[in-house]
This record gives C-alpha cells, sequence and structure tokens, in this order.
C-alpha cells in the first residue's frame, strides 16, 4: 500500500490549524504501470525510439498531476489544462536529456512543469541552473552506483515527507505548489512570516535528519 | 574550493520551488554553479517537488488533450550542452550577461572601485562590483536584505571571510565595511533590496549620484 498526499483535503484545512493528523490519504495499492522503474523505462523508450505508446502511458500518469499541482499553486484551471499538456509535449522533446543517475521521472517532470510555470509568469528570460554544465565534477564516477542511489534517496525522501508533522508538511507542500511568496503564504494560514521561515528550517532539518545526513 | 557560506534553506527552496525575483534566482543559480554541497541539496529539494507531484491526487485533463497533444508530437529537442567556460565564469551569469566575465566594461566608482548594474526593478538592484585589493567599501548598512556571492578574490566584513563562491545574507541590521583581501581584485555579484545607507555623508550623496 502506498500513501499519496491529497492536495483537496490538505487546502480544506489550510485556513483551519491541523487536527493532529497528516493531511495523507490512502490511494490503494499502485498499479504496475505506475511504478517508478516503469516510469524510467517509458521516458527511455520515448528518448531513443520516439515510443508514441509509452508517450501515452506517461501522459497518463502525468498530465493530471501536473495540472493538479498547478491549480493547487492557484493557476486557473484553464490555464493549467493548457500548461499540463504543453509540459507533456516537452516532455516528449527533452525526454533524451532525462538522467536517470540525477533524478526520477516525477522528479524530471516536476523541474519542466515548475519551468513552464516560471516562463508564464514573467516576460523577462529567467535565470536557470543547469545540472549538466560540464563545469561539475560528477558526484559520484560510476553511473550503475548513481542510479541506484538516486532511487534510494527519493524513496526515503519520500518516507521523510510523509513522516513530517501536519504543520511542516503543510509548509513545505506549499512553498512548492503556491505560486505565491512566503509573505502570502503567512497571510493566508494566519501565522507570522518568521513562524513560515522557521517550519520551513524545521521541516528541512527533519527531512535531513530522517534522512540521516546533518552535513 | 572550500565554500563555507550557503544560502538558507527557505531561500534554496523558494529557488527550486519557482517563486524568485530573477535577480535573487540568478544569484542563486551562480551560487549554485559553485558549490556541490548546496547542488546536492537542490536536488533534494527538486526531489521533494517530484515526490509531491507523484502524490497530488490527479486532476482529470480535457476527453480530447491526449488527442491535441498527440497532434502536436514532433522532432525530438538535441540534447543541448553548455559550452565550458574560457575563464571559468559561472554558466549561469554567462547567459545573463551574454559574455565572460573577463569581457565585463566596468564602471568606474573611484580609482579602485568598478561596478556595472545588470538589472533594476522597483527597489531591487543587481550588480557586478569590482573592488582592488584592500579596497574599503565604507561602513554602510542596508534598507532591506543584501545578497552576495563572491567570483574572484575574496573580502572580510565584520561577519567574517568571504571568498569565491560564498554567499553572504546581510539583512537589514547588519553594518559592515567590507574590504577587498590582498592579492588580487575582488569580483562580487550582488542583489540588494532597497539600496545602502553609508555612515559616512559624502559617500551617501556618492552612492546616491550613482543609483546605489
Amino acid at each position: 500500500m502506498q500513501h499519496a498526499f491529497s492536495f483537496a483535503r490538505a487546502r480544506q484545512r489550510s485556513r483551519r490549524p491541523p487536527a493532529g493528523q497528516l493531511p495523507v490519504r490512502l490511494m490503494g495499492s499502485q498499479d504496475q504501470a505506475s511504478s517508478p522503474e516503469r516510469l524510467v523505462a517509458m521516458l527511455r523508450r520515448v528518448a531513443a525510439f520516439q515510443d508514441r505508446q509509452a508517450f501515452q502511458e506517461l501522459f497518463a500518469h502525468f498530465a493530471p498531476r501536473i495540472k493538479a499541482y498547478l491549480v493547487r499553486g492557484g493557476t486557473a484551471s484553464q490555464q493549467a489544462e493548457d500548461l499540463a499538456q504543453e509540459a507533456m509535449l516537452a516532455v516528449w522533446r527533452k525526454a533524451a536529456q532525462f538522467d536517470s543517475n540525477r533524478a526520477s521521472a516525477a522528479t524530471w517532470i516536476f523541474t519542466i512543469a515548475r519551468n513552464l510555470r516560471i516562463d508564464m509568469h514573467r516576460r523577462e528570460r529567467h535565470p536557470r541552473f543547469d545540472p549538466a554544465d560540464p563545469f561539475f565534477m560528477p558526484d559520484s564516477p560510476d553511473p550503475a552506483d548513481s542510479a541506484l542511489q538516486t532511487r534510494q534517496r527519493e524513496h526515503q525522501l519520500r518516507k521523510a515527507i510523509q513522516a513530517l508533522p501536519p504543520d511542516q508538511f503543510r509548509i513545505v507542500m506549499l512553498s512548492f505548489f503556491s505560486e505565491k511568496p512566503h509573505s502570502q503564504i503567512a497571510a493566508e494560514l494566519d501565522i507570522p512570516l518568521g513562524t513560515v521561515k522557521s517550519r520551513i528550517r524545521l521541516a528541512m532539518m527533519r527531512l535531513k535528519t530522517l534522512l540521516g545526513d546533518e552535513s | 574550493m572550500t565554500i563555507r557560506h550557503h544560502p538558507k534553506d527557505s531561500l534554496r527552496l523558494a529557488y527550486v520551488a519557482g517563486q524568485m525575483d530573477p535577480a535573487t534566482a540568478l544569484i542563486m543559480a551562480t551560487h549554485l554553479s559553485l558549490c556541490a554541497q548546496c547542488r546536492a541539496a537542490a536536488a533534494d529539494d527538486e526531489c521533494i517537488g517530484g515526490a509531491l507531484l507523484e502524490g497530488a491526487e490527479p486532476m482529470p485533463l480535457r476527453s480530447d488533450a491526449l488527442a491535441r497533444v498527440m497532434a502536436r508530437l514532433g522532432a525530438p529537442e538535441a540534447i543541448h550542452r553548455t559550452e565550458p567556460s574560457a575563464d571559468g565564469t559561472p554558466a549561469p551569469l554567462r547567459a545573463f550577461l551574454g559574455h565572460e566575465l573577463s569581457c565585463v566594461r566596468w564602471r568606474r566608482l573611484g580609482p579602485r572601485l568598478g561596478y556595472v548594474t545588470l538589472y533594476r526593478r522597483g527597489s531591487l538592484a543587481m550588480r557586478l562590483l569590482r573592488g582592488a585589493p584592500g579596497t574599503e567599501v565604507g561602513q554602510h548598512t542596508h534598507r532591506g536584505a543584501e545578497y552576495t556571492v563572491v567570483l574572484r578574490g575574496g573580502y572580510s566584513d565584520e561577519s567574517g571571510n568571504y571568498g569565491p563562491g560564498d554567499f553572504q545574507i546581510a539583512s537589514a541590521d547588519l553594518t559592515h565595511n567590507p574590504v577587498a583581501d590582498v592579492g588580487e581584485d575582488c569580483i562580487n555579484l550582488a542583489v540588494t533590496d532597497g539600496g545602502l545607507q553609508f555612515r559616512s555623508r559624502v559617500q551617501n550623496v556618492v552612492a546616491s549620484l550613482f543609483g546605489f
């Protein structure tokens, strides 16, 4: 059984203080089709063969999640629909850039959706840092190792996020999904800006502890 | 390169989540280019974003969405490779400038200080600053936050020593007098929100004339 975060529920609660429960719900056992390994394999097929069937599977899995991510962040439904479609087109075009040593399919697609959302809001070109910059030293010399490490780390992180106290979880979620700066999140939750920042800090510290690295 | 001063978690998170003005985003991207530790932390942050995306309760698209997208599938993009910089200019900064750091045309601010304003929106300003070895900026405080990342050389102030890649967060309550380290010129990228307030009245006049 897998837990999944329910944004609908978290949103309802965001006006009231938490009842001491995690805003998670059971989504039922995840089907074989959408396991992280399977999604990586589908992305590879799109990259290598422009496999349309693999793309359809990615679309079925990710497009409704991208739309949810955007709507949750305050994008109007119609615009979220269009952006989700654009994001999936970008997945098709950029599939060869996906590197499973660096990230899972979900993480990579998160960055695509995020960049599209930034571009939608800004006329100016937005500076971005290129993780494939040859200037950087590779973190791990063995790609086979780093793919496995990435998977394990993502798995640990997911578990760690689910183990966060509800107020910290909500702040982390809002900082990722809301288009609003921290000051507006504070106003919306009716808590001081300092509290938002300290909850983020606590949440990040807790995630680090749960991951077992304090460095 | 040993980097000892890093941006706070909340700042890095805002960058990864995509909620940052372009100036602060550029200074963050520049620091990330130089700092392996923050790159790893940012990769973890993105992974949180991925986990949240994965966990989002799916929202159905219109029934014709897949067909519309399938009809538009075109040729895949060639893999883009960032060209290595000739003089070690961090890639995001080079992309913003359109050239390497060594090609910057500095404006003089006295015999030992140079600057270029790269961006200005409201109270926010981003500049490249260059000080000859030993140059003192002068005792000043800030009307708002100031972020600085060191690109070349280094400087010291009341809060410590900053070398290449270091990221200084000077809040409005910090009064400092940065002094460029001896050796080579110190080159920084700085974002200020609200400008500087010098102790010296002459410096304040000069600063306001130059738009600092």
